[in-house]
C-alpha cells in the first residue's frame, strides 16, 4: 500500500503533504472573505442599510387638485377634466432596455419612439428625477401602460387633470388658462415648490392666484421594487387642494357687455368697456374686445390657433384694459379743470374766450375740435362742450391775457393725484402704470425740454399722457362716489375646499382726490350737463333708465391720416349712474373708432341699459367701419 | 452494508451534517425569495426539494460503494462526459445566449457539472497510473491534454466560469500529484503572458464582469448593478441579518440571480454576519474533512481523488461568496450545495459521496466483502490500489 517505488518514494506523503497547502490556501481564502465581511456587514453595516432603505423607499409628491374659479354669484367658469399621464423614472430604465423600452411605449401611445428615448436618456443625468413622457393619455392606453409595468420598467401612469374653462371668450382675459411653464422662468418656479412638468397659470387670475390655486403638495412615502413599481406605502401627507376664488364679476353681464362690443366692433374693430361698483371698485364687467377663448389653451394650443391669435392686427392676447396705453383725450380734461379750480388759476364762473384756436407766439396754432369756437366759456360750458381752448387757457396760460395757467408740474401732480401714472393694483398680471408727462419726464425720455405747447397737450389728453382704460374708469369713479380712489378688484372671496371662506380682499382705498367738495360737485355738473345738456357732447350716452353723467374723449394720436386729412383718433366715453346717487362707474374705448361722441357714447349707453335693465337691448346704430389700421 | 455503518465514525458523520446544513440553509433561502404564485413541480422549491432527494441518494449510494470501482470505469466516464459536452453544443438548450443545458422533459441537465467529477476521477487514475513518471514533462503535458478538451468545449457554450474551475482542478491536483513547481510556474507565467491576448480573444460580456469586478461603481445600472446591490444587500445584514423573509435587497428584486449567482448575498442579508459566517464554517468542515480524507488516504488514486474533490469545492465556494462581496468577478459559479440548480447539487452530493466512500473503505481490503467479489482487480500495471 504505501509508495515505495517511483522518483517520489523518498518523500512519503509529500503527496499529502501538498493537498495540506492547498488546504491552507482554502482556509486563507475563507478568512479573507470573513474579513471581508466583517468590514461589509459589522463596520460599514449603517451605510449599506442606509442605502437599501434608500433603494426600497422613495418619496413622491402628490400633486394638489387646483382650485377653482367662480364667478360672484358661484356660477362654475373652469373645471378639472380628469387625465393620465405617462411619467418615466430615469434610473429605473434599465440603459440597455432603454430603446425597446421607448419603442414599445411609441407604439401603445402612437408617440415616437426616438423622442421618448431621448427624453428619457436626457433624464438619465438625474436619475430619480421624475420626469412627465407623455401628457393626457387615452384611458385605454392609461390602463395598458399600468398593467405592463415589467415589459416598460420605470414607467408609470399618474392620475392628472387639465383645466377646462366654460365661457370662452367672454371670459378669456379675466379668467386667463394655465399652462406648461417657459424655460426662462423654471428657476422661479422651483423656488415656489412648483414641479416643472405642472401647469401653471400664465394669464388672467390662473396667473395673478397661482399659489393659491395651485394647493400644496401632499407626499406618499412608498416601497418600491427594483423596477420601480410601487409596492405599498408607508406614509401619506394627502395635498392640500388649492382654494377656490370668487371673482367680482357677474358672467351674465360680462356676457352681455362682451356682446354689445363684439355687435358693434364685428371682424375689425377693437376695444375696452370696463364696469366698477362705484363704492368699492369691485370690477362687475371688463371686456378687451377682442378677446381669446381660453380652452384653447387649456392642454396645449395648436400652432394654428396661437399663431391666428398672435397674428392678429387687434392684439387680441393682450387685456388692453389693464395693460393697453391710449391718450385719454377729453376725457382727462377733468384733471385740468381740477387742478385749476383748486389752486385757483381762476374762478369757476371766470370766462375764457374761445375762437376755436389759439396761436402762441412762436406761430404754433392749437385748434378747438369745433373750429367756429365755443365763444365765452365757463368751467361748466368747458366741460360739457369739451372746450379744447378753454383747457389750453387754464394749464398752459394765455399770453395775450394775464391769465397765469396751472403749469406742467401742478397739471402732472393733479393727474397723479387722479390715479394716473401709475398701476391701480388691480388683481390682474401685467397691469401698466401709463404715463403721466411732465418736464422732467420730457427730459428723460426724449432728451427736450418742455414747452407751452406740451402743455396745452398734457391738459387735453393728447401728446405723451398715457393711460390704461382702468385708470380712465377709476378716475371717474372716483369723481361720481365723492372722491376716493379704490382699488379695482377682481376677486371677491377666496374659499377652501370645504366651503369656508378664508380670504376677502379688502376693499382698498388708494387715496382721494385732491378736491374740495365744492369744485367736485363743479366736475359733476359739467359731467352731467355733458349727456343731458342741450349741448353736451355725450348727448348718445342718454337712456330712459337712468341719468347718466360722463364725458367724450376724441384722442387723436400720430398714424395714417384719415378722410379729411385728420389724424387717426381712438373714441372714449367714460361716466356714471346714475347721477344723482351713483351706482356704477363705466367707461367703453373704441380703438381707432373717431369720436368719442357719436362712437363711444352709444356704446357706453347700452351697457349702462344692460346694467339697469339685464337685458340688452338692440343695437340703435350701425356696426363699426374699420376707417385705418388701429394703433 | 451493515459493515461499512460500523465504519462510519464522527468525520463522515460531521461531513454529512455539514452538506444537509448547507442544502438546508439554501432551501430555505430559496423559499424565502421563489416567487409563491408557481406551484408543483414548477416551483423552483419543489424542485429543488426534489434534486436534493436524488442528490441525498446518489450520496449514500456512491459512499456505500468501494471508491475503487471508480478507478476501472475512469475513462468510460471521462470519454462519457466529454461526448456530453460536446453534444450539448448541438443539442442543448439555449437559455441567456449560452448553449449549456440537456432538456430532459420538465428537468435541464447540465453536462460541465458532471464533466467536472468525471475530469477530477480521469486526472486521479491518470496520475496515479503514470506514479513513475510522475513528475515528467510528458506527463504534465498529457495531463494537460486530458484537461484542455472540457476546458476547450465548456469555453464554446460559452461558459467562461466552469472551464475555470476545471483549470483550477487540474492545477491542483497536478500539484498534489507532485508535478514539478518548475512546470506549474512555467504555466502560471504563461497564463500571466497570454492574458492581453485572452482579453481580445474574450467576449465582450466577459470583458466587462472584469471591468465590474475592477470598478462596479463605473456603470451601477448596468454591468455594475448586480454587484452593487449584492454589497447593499450583504452590507446591511448587519451582525444578525434583517430576518428571513424582510430582506429588502432580496425581496424587492433589487437582487437579480439571487437563486444562484446572488444566494450568498440573500443569505447575508437576512442572516447577517452570524450567518454568513455559519455558511462559511460549514463548507470549512466539508475543506477539513476532505482533507483529512487525503491525509489518511491508503493510497495515490483515493489522495487524488480527495485533492480534487477538495480544490473543485473550495474555489467554487470561495469565488461563488467572493462574487457577492466584491472580491472576485462575477463568474456565473454557483455555491455548491446552496444555489438553485440540479446539476451542481447533485454532482458535488455525488463528489462529497466519493469522498466518504474513500474514508469508509480506508482500511478495506479490496477483495474482503463477499458482495463485491465480482469487483474486477487492478489488473493492469501501475494500476495500484
Amino acid at each position: 500500500m504505501n509508495e515505495t517505488t517511483g522518483r517520489g518514494a523518498g518523500r512519503p506523503n509529500s503527496n499529502a503533504r501538498r493537498t495540506l497547502l492547498i488546504g491552507a490556501a482554502a482556509a486563507a481564502g475563507g478568512a479573507a472573505l470573513i474579513g471581508r465581511l466583517w468590514d461589509l456587514q459589522i463596520v460599514r453595516s449603517g451605510e449599506y442599510i442606509g442605502q437599501a432603505e434608500a433603494n426600497r423607499t422613495r418619496q413622491q409628491a402628490v400633486s394638489p387638485v387646483r382650485g377653482l374659479i367662480y364667478d360672484r354669484n358661484g356660477m362654475q367658469l373652469v373645471r378639472n377634466l380628469p387625465i393620465f399621464d405617462v411619467w418615466v423614472m430615469p434610473g429605473d430604465v434599465p440603459e440597455e432596455r432603454l430603446p425597446d423600452v421607448a419603442a414599445r411605449l411609441g407604439e401603445l401611445t402612437g408617440e415616437e419612439g426616438g423622442d421618448l428615448a431621448t427624453a428619457i436618456g436626457l433624464g438619465q443625468g438625474r436619475p430619480s428625477d421624475p420626469i412627465r413622457l407623455i401628457r393626457d393619455v387615452d384611458r385605454d392606453v392609461a390602463l395598458i401602460v399600468k398593467e405592463r409595468t415589467l415589459d416598460l420598467p420605470g414607467i408609470t401612469v399618474r392620475d392628472s387633470a387639465k383645466r377646462q374653462y366654460f365661457h370662452g371668450d367672454v371670459m378669456g382675459h379675466l379668467v386667463g388658462f394655465t399652462g406648461p411653464i417657459s424655460a426662462e422662468r423654471s428657476e422661479e418656479y422651483i423656488e415656489r415648490g412648483v414641479g416643472l412638468d405642472e401647469d401653471v397659470g400664465l394669464a388672467g387670475v390662473e396667473n395673478y392666484l397661482q399659489d393659491l390655486l395651485r394647493g400644496s403638495d401632499g407626499h406618499r412615502l412608498i416601497e418600491v421594487g427594483a423596477l420601480g413599481e410601487e409596492r405599498r406605502e408607508f406614509a401619506y401627507t394627502p395635498p392640500e387642494s388649492g382654494r377656490s376664488v370668487y371673482l367680482t364679476v357677474e358672467v351674465e353681464f360680462q356676457r352681455g357687455m362682451h356682446e354689445v362690443m363684439a355687435r358693434f366692433l364685428g371682424e375689425r374693430g377693437a376695444g375696452v368697456a370696463i364696469v366698477t361698483n362705484i363704492d368699492s371698485g369691485d370690477v362687475l364687467g371688463m371686456v378687451s374686445y377682442p378677446a381669446f377663448d381660453n380652452q384653447l389653451f387649456a392642454g396645449g394650443i395648436s400652432l394654428e390657433d396661437f399663431s391666428r391669435l398672435a397674428s392678429d392686427f387687434r392684439r387680441p392676447l393682450i387685456n388692453h384694459a389693464i395693460a393697453g396705453l391710449y391718450p385719454p383725450g377729453s376725457t382727462y380734461k377733468l384733471v385740468a379743470a381740477a387742478g385749476a379750480l383748486e389752486e385757483k388759476v381762476l374762478s369757476p364762473e371766470q370766462i375764457v374766450d374761445c375762437p376755436g384756436h389759439l396761436i402762441l407766439p412762436s406761430g404754433w396754432i392749437f385748434y378747438d375740435w369745433l373750429l367756429t369756437g365755443h365763444g365765452e366759456v365757463d368751467v361748466h360750458r368747458a366741460i360739457s362742450e369739451s372746450c379744447n381752448v378753454y383747457f389750453y387757457n387754464v394749464s398752459g396760460g394765455n399770453p395775450y391775457t394775464d391769465l397765469v395757467g396751472l403749469g406742467e408740474r401742478r397739471l402732472a401732480e393733479y393727474s397723479r393725484g387722479f390715479g394716473f401714472g401709475q398701476a391701480t393694483g388691480i388683481d390682474l398680471p401685467n397691469e401698466l402704470d401709463g404715463i403721466v408727462p411732465d418736464s422732467d419726464w420730457k427730459y428723460d425720455n426724449l432728451l427736450e425740454s418742455w414747452v407751452t405747447g406740451d402743455t396745452y397737450q398734457a391738459a387735453i389728453g393728447q401728446g405723451f399722457v398715457q393711460a390704461t382704460p382702468l385708470q380712465l374708469l377709476n378716475m371717474y369713479a372716483a369723481i361720481g362716489n365723492g372722491g376716493t380712489l379704490y382699488r379695482p378688484r377682481v376677486i371677491d372671496r377666496v374659499e377652501n375646499s370645504l366651503g369656508e371662506v378664508v380670504e376677502i380682499p379688502p376693499v382698498e382705498e388708494l387715496g382721494r382726490l385732491p378736491l374740495s367738495a365744492a369744485n367736485l360737485e363743479r366736475l359733476r355738473n359739467g359731467l352731467l350737463e355733458a349727456v343731458q345738456g342741450v349741448n353736451g357732447t355725450g348727448k348718445q350716452a342718454r337712456t330712459e333708465v337712468s341719468v347718466v353723467a360722463g364725458k367724450t374723449g376724441t384722442a387723436e394720436y400720430t398714424g395714417q391720416l384719415v378722410e379729411g386729412g385728420n389724424l387717426p383718433s381712438h373714441a372714449w366715453f367714460a361716466g356714471y349712474a346714475p347721477a344723482d346717487r351713483p351706482r356704477i362707474a363705466f367707461m367703453v374705448l373704441i380703438r381707432d373708432g373717431g369720436e368719442g361722441s357719436a362712437v363711444a357714447a352709444p356704446v357706453a349707453r347700452d351697457i349702462v341699459d344692460l346694467y339697469f335693465t339685464g337685458t340688452v337691448v338692440p343695437m340703435r346704430y350701425a356696426p363699426f367701419t374699420a376707417r385705418r389700421g388701429i394703433r | 452494508m451493515l459493515d461499512t455503518i460500523r465504519r462510519v465514525q464522527s468525520g463522515d458523520i460531521a461531513v454529512t451534517l455539514a452538506a444537509l446544513g448547507l442544502i438546508t440553509a439554501g432551501l430555505v433561502t430559496l423559499s424565502g425569495i421563489s416567487e409563491p404564485a408557481s406551484g408543483g413541480f414548477e416551483s423552483q422549491i419543489v424542485r429543488q426539494a426534489v434534486f436534493v432527494a436524488i442528490g441525498v441518494g446518489l450520496y449514500i449510494a456512491v459512499a456505500t460503494i468501494d471508491y475503487r470501482i471508480l478507478s476501472i470505469f475512469a475513462w468510460g466516464v471521462y470519454l462519457f462526459a466529454m461526448l456530453a459536452l460536446l453534444l450539448v453544443l448541438f443539442f442543448g438548450v439555449e437559455r441567456f445566449g449560452a448553449q449549456r443545458w440537456y432538456l430532459f422533459g420538465p428537468v435541464q441537465f447540465q453536462p460541465s457539472e458532471m464533466a467536472k467529477v468525471a475530469l477530477i476521477i480521469a486526472l486521479a487514475r491518470y496520475f496515479t497510473a503514470l506514479h513513475e513518471v510522475r513528475n515528467s514533462t510528458w506527463t504534465f503535458l498529457g495531463s494537460i491534454a486530458l484537461t484542455g478538451v472540457p476546458v476547450v468545449l465548456v469555453l464554446l457554450e460559452p461558459d467562461l466560469g466552469t472551464s475555470l474551475v476545471f483549470v483550477v482542478i487540474w492545477f491542483c491536483m497536478a500539484f498534489a500529484a507532485g508535478s514539478r513547481i518548475l512546470h506549474l510556474a512555467i504555466i502560471m507565467m504563461l497564463g500571466l503572458i497570454s492574458a492581453p491576448i485572452a482579453w481580445f480573444v474574450m467576449r465582450p460580456y466577459m470583458r466587462e464582469r472584469i471591468i465590474t469586478f475592477i470598478d462596479p461603481t463605473i456603470d451601477p445600472l448596468g454591468s455594475g448593478y448586480n454587484v452593487l446591490q449584492a454589497q447593499i444587500a450583504v452590507g446591511s445584514g448587519g451582525w444578525w441579518g434583517r430576518g428571513l423573509g424582510s430582506s429588502t435587497q432580496s425581496q424587492l428584486e433589487f437582487l437579480r440571480v439571487r437563486d444562484t449567482d446572488f444566494i450568498f448575498a440573500v443569505v447575508a442579508e437576512q442572516f447577517g454576519f452570524v450567518g454568513s459566517v455559519v455558511v462559511i464554517s460549514l463548507f470549512f468542515i466539508i475543506f477539513f474533512y476532505a482533507l483529512m480524507v487525503v491525509v489518511r488516504a491508503p493510497n495515490d488514486f483515493s489522495r487524488f481523488l480527495g485533492a480534487g474533490i477538495l480544490s473543485m469545492i473550495a474555489f467554487e465556494s470561495l469565488v461563488a461568496i467572493g462574487m457577492n462581496i466584491g472580491m472576485a468577478p462575477v463568474t456565473g459559479i454557483t455555491l455548491p450545495l446552496m444555489s438553485a440548480g440540479g446539476s451542481s447539487l447533485v454532482m458535488t452530493l455525488l463528489a462529497l459521496g466519493i469522498l466518504v466512500s474513500v474514508s469508509l473503505h480506508r482500511d478495506v481490503p479490496l477483495f474482503h466483502a463477499s458482495s463485491r467479489a465480482e469487483l474486477p482487480a487492478g489488473r493492469r500495471a501501475g494500476h495500484r490500489f
